[in-house]
């Protein structure tokens, strides 16, 4: 039984970074606490102080700022899933968020809680890596943005200092001609979190080369994995099957893929190979029929 | 979510008494109600606890199978997830609360007891706040499309095939007004 555990509800951003910063360690930020109610009961965590960021104003905004889609830290995974703004602007960010375990976690769990959780077998992780997404974020000393590729750095680690908190993910719209596309795999049950989940973004130049390839791979190793040199095999050319398949092959061949139950690293390697070859396929064909290409 | 007291500084701890518990002000089922628990704790052990609304249950304990399903502002979340104190400020629902004025049961509930839409109905009551979510969200929802909304509700009993014929008649019963 956790001795004493103080609950703060700050109603202001400055106060609660004071907070973190007074508690040091002892302290969690507490979102959706879809992670955090597990993490505590299994006894893996137990902060004396936990800082609330509910009763915080504006942290529950989607808006469109520059060409970009602003999504802040409170927004519940199953508000990006249903959002007439993500769904007409970055639609595989809505059907990502709403391939997330269940609809009971989906109302919870926030936009802020993934990131900073950095758990590898999470989906939206690689999806943002993937559009080139930024994580803003606020500390004692103000704030800052961090790519979403160095954001995620080891197992359930980031880059956030301990008095720092998300406050938001900015991702750019993809531009016209662009198709993208996540593949989630699971090996248990529908709602499982992934084995592997693969995104992927493709933009067709008039002649119908990729002027741009991008693909992050998600719960196959410690962080979302990207390789701008294995992109630039296909970028340039036609999609054809051959060079499809050669991103896919230099991917499983450059991952460390990890062993947990929903596969084994051998396993996973080769789910790589697949599910790289058919993001980049589908994320080719939604580019080649999507309006945004004519 | 907010502070139960919007009037504490936001730098303050909330108070523990004695026993190392918080003061709580929950709306469950429109009514309100003044508790005190321990500040770990979950909705669902408060509302079975303090509360004796015993319809939510605990099956998994970590979000996987609704048994502990709550609507929170109409939306369904997993008790056992979500700590007390976070539940303040919001409109809470049980399956205590989906009957009538003089105790008739809600068009939901008569489907799926017509249905039996259950054996041993430990996941019932999940079943059916999930399923009040899904048809204010979706009136004219598909039997495919319920599969996949109620897919995170586990049924050890295995009754999914009467629980879909309970949603599907829930659906028309209150769609016909
Ligand atoms: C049954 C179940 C199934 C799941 N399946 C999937 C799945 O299929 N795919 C998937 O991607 N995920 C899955 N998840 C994970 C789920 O999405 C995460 O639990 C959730 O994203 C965490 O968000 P939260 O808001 O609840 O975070 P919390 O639990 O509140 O916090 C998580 C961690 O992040 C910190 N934190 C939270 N917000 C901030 C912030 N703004 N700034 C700084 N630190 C912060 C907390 O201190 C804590 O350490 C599943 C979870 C459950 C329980
Ligand atoms: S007991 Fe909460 S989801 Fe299983
Ligand atoms: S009826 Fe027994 S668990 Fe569903």
């Amino acid at each position: 039984m956790p001795g004493s555990l103080a609950f703060y509800h700050p109603t202001t951003l400055e106060d609660a970074i004071g907070l973190l910063g007074e508690h040091g360690d002892e302290a969690k930020v507490v979102a959706g606490a879809t992670a955090l109610t597990i993490l505590m009961r299994q006894r893996l965590v137990a902060p004396s102080a936990l800082v609330s960021l509910g009763s915080i104003p504006g942290l529950d905004r989607i808006e469109e700022v520059d060409g970009s889609l602003r999504i802040g830290a409170m927004v519940r995974h199953r508000d990006v899933e249903l959002s007439q703004i993500v769904r007409a602007r970055i639609p595989v960010l809505a059907e990502t968020f709403g391939k997330v375990a269940n609809v009971r976690v989906r109302n919870a769990a926030t936009v802020g809680g993934v990131l900073a959780e950095s758990d590898y077998a999470s989906d939206p992780p690689a999806v943002f890596v993937a559009l080139d997404a930024e994580v803003e974020v606020r500390g004692p000393n103000g704030e800052r943005t961090i790519p979403a590729r160095d954001f995620f750095v080891a197992f359930y680690e980031t880059a956030l200092e301990p008095d720092e908190i998300v406050t938001g993910i900015v991702v750019p719209v993809p531009a016209a001609g662009s198709g993208t596309s996540y593949h989630k795999f699971v090996t248990r049950s529908s709602e499982d979190r992934p084995c592997v989940g693969v995104a992927a973004l493709v933009r067709l130049a008039p002649d119908g080369s990729a002027a741009d390839l991008r693909v992050a791979v998600g719960a196959a190793a410690e962080t979302p994995q990207r390789f701008p040199d294995y992109e630039a095999l296909g970028r340039g050319h036609v999609l054809s099957d051959d060079i499809v398949g050669r991103v896919a092959d230099a991917y499983a061949g450059a991952i460390d893929t990890l062993d947990d139950m929903r596969g084994s690293a051998w396993y996973r390697t080769e789910m790589v190979r697949v599910w790289v070859r058919r993001a980049i396929e589908s994320a080719r064909d939604a580019a080649a029929s999507g309006p945004a290409a004519h | 979510m907010t502070a139960a007291d919007p009037s504490a500084p936001s730098t303050s701890p909330r108070p523990v008494d004695g026993e190392g518990k918080i003061s709580l002000t929950l709306h469950v089922n429109g009514r309100e109600e003044h508790l005190r628990a321990r500040p770990h704790h979950t909705l669902l052990e408060v509302l079975r606890n303090e509360l004796h609304l015993t319809g939510a249950r605990e099956g998994c304990g970590v979000g996987m199978c609704g048994a502990c399903t709550v609507l929170l502002d109409g939306r369904p979340i997993s008790g056992c997830l979500l700590p007390a104190a976070l539940a303040e400020g919001h409109e809470l629902t049980t399956i205590e609360g989906l009957e009538g004025p003089n105790g008739e049961l809600h068009p939901i509930q008569e489907a799926y007891v017509e249905h039996t839409g259950f054996q041993c109905s430990y996941c019932t009551p999940g079943f059916i706040l999930t399923t009040k979510a899904l048809l204010e969200e979706r009136p004219d929802v598909s039997r495919d499309e319920a599969k996949a909304y109620l897919a995170g509700n586990l049924c050890r009993c295995g009754s999914y095939v009467k629980i879909l014929d309970s949603v599907m008649d829930a659906r028309d019963r209150l769609r016909g007004g």
